[in-house]
């Protein structure tokens, strides 16, 4: 490493610890020693600080739910209840995230809730986006990559390690990887895994039956309900259409309405319902925001003449 | 230098908007990518060194200066000395925009450009990033929201930090790791 990025290693390190909650005056005079230390040393120190700050302006873009306005907090005790919530399961999200499992292995805990989204980084290197109600746990105990799909649905990126698999289990099904891109789902006891990139191997968590294993690659679906299990070949953009999810929008291609209001119905309190079977069998394609159904609800609407109806917990789509 | 507070102001406010510039300039006329930080560097020690805040009429015409100066040192100190290369940095071609207009992003550019720059990261390195600017958290709240060692953390934020504040005066952004990272790539691929 040359003279100058060394030194810049060392200012970013006394500014991430500057800005700690522990940061204390005898931290605070070493700091300032280091400064007095040479000519070098401010330099490369007010410049980074210079930068860094300058991207001080990112606070701006926390989310809508942080800024939402008072009035509608003001009157209604519903917002009260909703906080208290809230705040319940944060509460007990903060206590879940390191459960112990049966002994002391370290298991990571993660769920979310309706309509959420959560990127989470393994001890392993790798990364996972834990999708809406979903409930994911990990351990990585003794070298082992184990992780339960309890429910939802979860798009993992493995660091690659060959003698360390990562393994998946879902619904009664095991999903093995060395190191690669792809998601699993579970609707009841339907688990389908789509690979983005390299190779998998998925086989009955039952070791009684696991010789029938199937290894997809890139492009690849597999669906599987009990003992069964469809492979479909689909293109490698119809895979990525269906992992849009991870920008947090729904892409279709002429699936059935019904098909397109189950998946929005994941998303959302607010649930989507089909008034009769002409237009539950309508087929449509386009991409949308999972959470904002009233976009696509107004768009069925402009676009097919499909009348809304708006209830207390939903609409209701009529041809 | 008697005042440090004006000289660091002097240096954050006049000499590091120009720093795009400057790095150009050096790129031009240094022939190995991997020195270009160092004589960065060396310009802006020199340049604090000799800096009189009060005395200075253009920070521009001072800084391009220095920089001419420590490439025609940094030639010299070479084994091999091209004579074209020395007359090259002597071309000065940095007046060309001497009164160019003033280069200090507004409010909206620098949001953007530092989402631009947040966008870039790795996705670990952006999200730890992004709970320690969006959210405000401590490196102990993130370790304990993304369930990993308080020490990744740690070296990630390091590494986002210089990455984002690099990109926010002009350079790539990109993750430049303190040790042969490839090394670590290569046994986790064995």
């Amino acid at each position: 490493m040359s003279a100058a990025r060394d030194l810049e290693q060392q200012a970013a390190h006394w500014l991430v610890a500057r800005d700690q909650p522990d940061w204390s005056a005898d931290d605070a005079r070493a700091l300032a020693a280091w400064l007095s230390d040479s000519v070098a040393h401010k330099a490369a120190f007010w410049r980074l600080e210079a930068g860094w700050h300058a991207a001080d302006r990112l606070a701006a873009t926390r989310g809508p739910s942080t800024f939402r306005t008072p009035r509608r907090w003001a009157p209604s005790p519903i917002w009260g209840i909703a906080a208290a919530l809230v705040i319940a399961c944060m509460a007990a999200l903060a206590l879940s995230q390191f459960v112990p499992l049966g002994g002391d292995v370290p298991t990571i805990r993660v769920a979310t809730a309706v309509g959420a989204r959560r990127q989470v980084a393994l001890a392993d290197g790798s990364a996972v986006t834990v999708n809406t109600a979903s409930t994911m746990r990990a351990s990585f105990a003794a070298g082992e990559r184990r992780v339960w799909l309890d429910r939802g649905e979860a798009y993992f990126e493995v660091a690659h390690d060959r003698r360390h698999p990562f393994v998946v289990f879902a619904g009664g099904r095991k999903v093995t990887v060395l190191g690669t891109k792809f998601s699993v789902r579970r609707d009841g006891d339907t688990v389908t895994v789509a690979v983005a990139e390299g190779r998998v191997r998925v086989e009955d968590a039952d070791p009684a039956t696991a010789e029938r294993a199937a290894i997809i690659t890139a492009g690849d679906v597999a669906i599987a309900r009990g003992h069964a299990m469809l492979l479909a070949d689909r293109s490698e953009q119809q895979v990525q259409d269906a992992l849009a999810w991870r920008r947090g929008v729904l892409t279709f291609d002429q699936v059935t309405l019904e098909q397109a209001a189950h998946e929005f119905n994941r998303y959302n309190h607010r649930q989507i319902r089909l008034g009769d079977a002409q237009a539950a069998r309508l087929r449509i394609g386009g991409s949308f925001e999972a959470t904002n159904i009233d976009a696509f609800t107004r768009l069925l609407h402009d676009a097919f003449g499909l009348r809304i109806a708006h209830d207390r917990d939903g609409v209701t789509i009529k041809s | 230098m008697t005042d440090d507070a004006a000289t660091k102001r002097w240096f954050t406010q006049e000499v590091l908007p120009l720093e795009r510039d400057l790095v150009r300039f050096i790129a031009r006329h240094c022939r190995d990518g991997a020195d270009i930080a160092d004589v960065r560097q060396e310009v802006y020690e020199r340049a604090l060194t000799g800096a009189r805040a009060d005395a200075l009429r253009s920070t521009r015409a001072y800084l391009f200066t220095i920089a001419r100066h420590v490439l025609i040192d940094r030639a010299r100190r070479a084994k091999i000395v091209s004579f074209e290369q020395i007359a090259d940095i002597d071309t000065v071609d940095w007046d060309h925009d001497a009164f160019a207009q003033d280069r200090h992003m507004t409010a909206r550019d620098e949001l953007r450009r530092a989402m631009l720059g947040l966008e870039q990261l790795p996705p670990r390195c952006r999200e730890v990033v992004r709970l320690r600017k969006v959210e405000g958290l401590s490196i102990r709240e993130t370790a304990d929201r993304m369930g990993v060692s308080h020490h990744t953390i740690e070296r990630q934020l390091t590494l986002g930090l210089r990455a984002l504040a690099n990109f926010m005066l002009g350079g790539e952004g990109r993750i430049s790791r303190p040790r042969a990272r490839s090394t670590a790539a290569r046994e986790a691929e064995r």
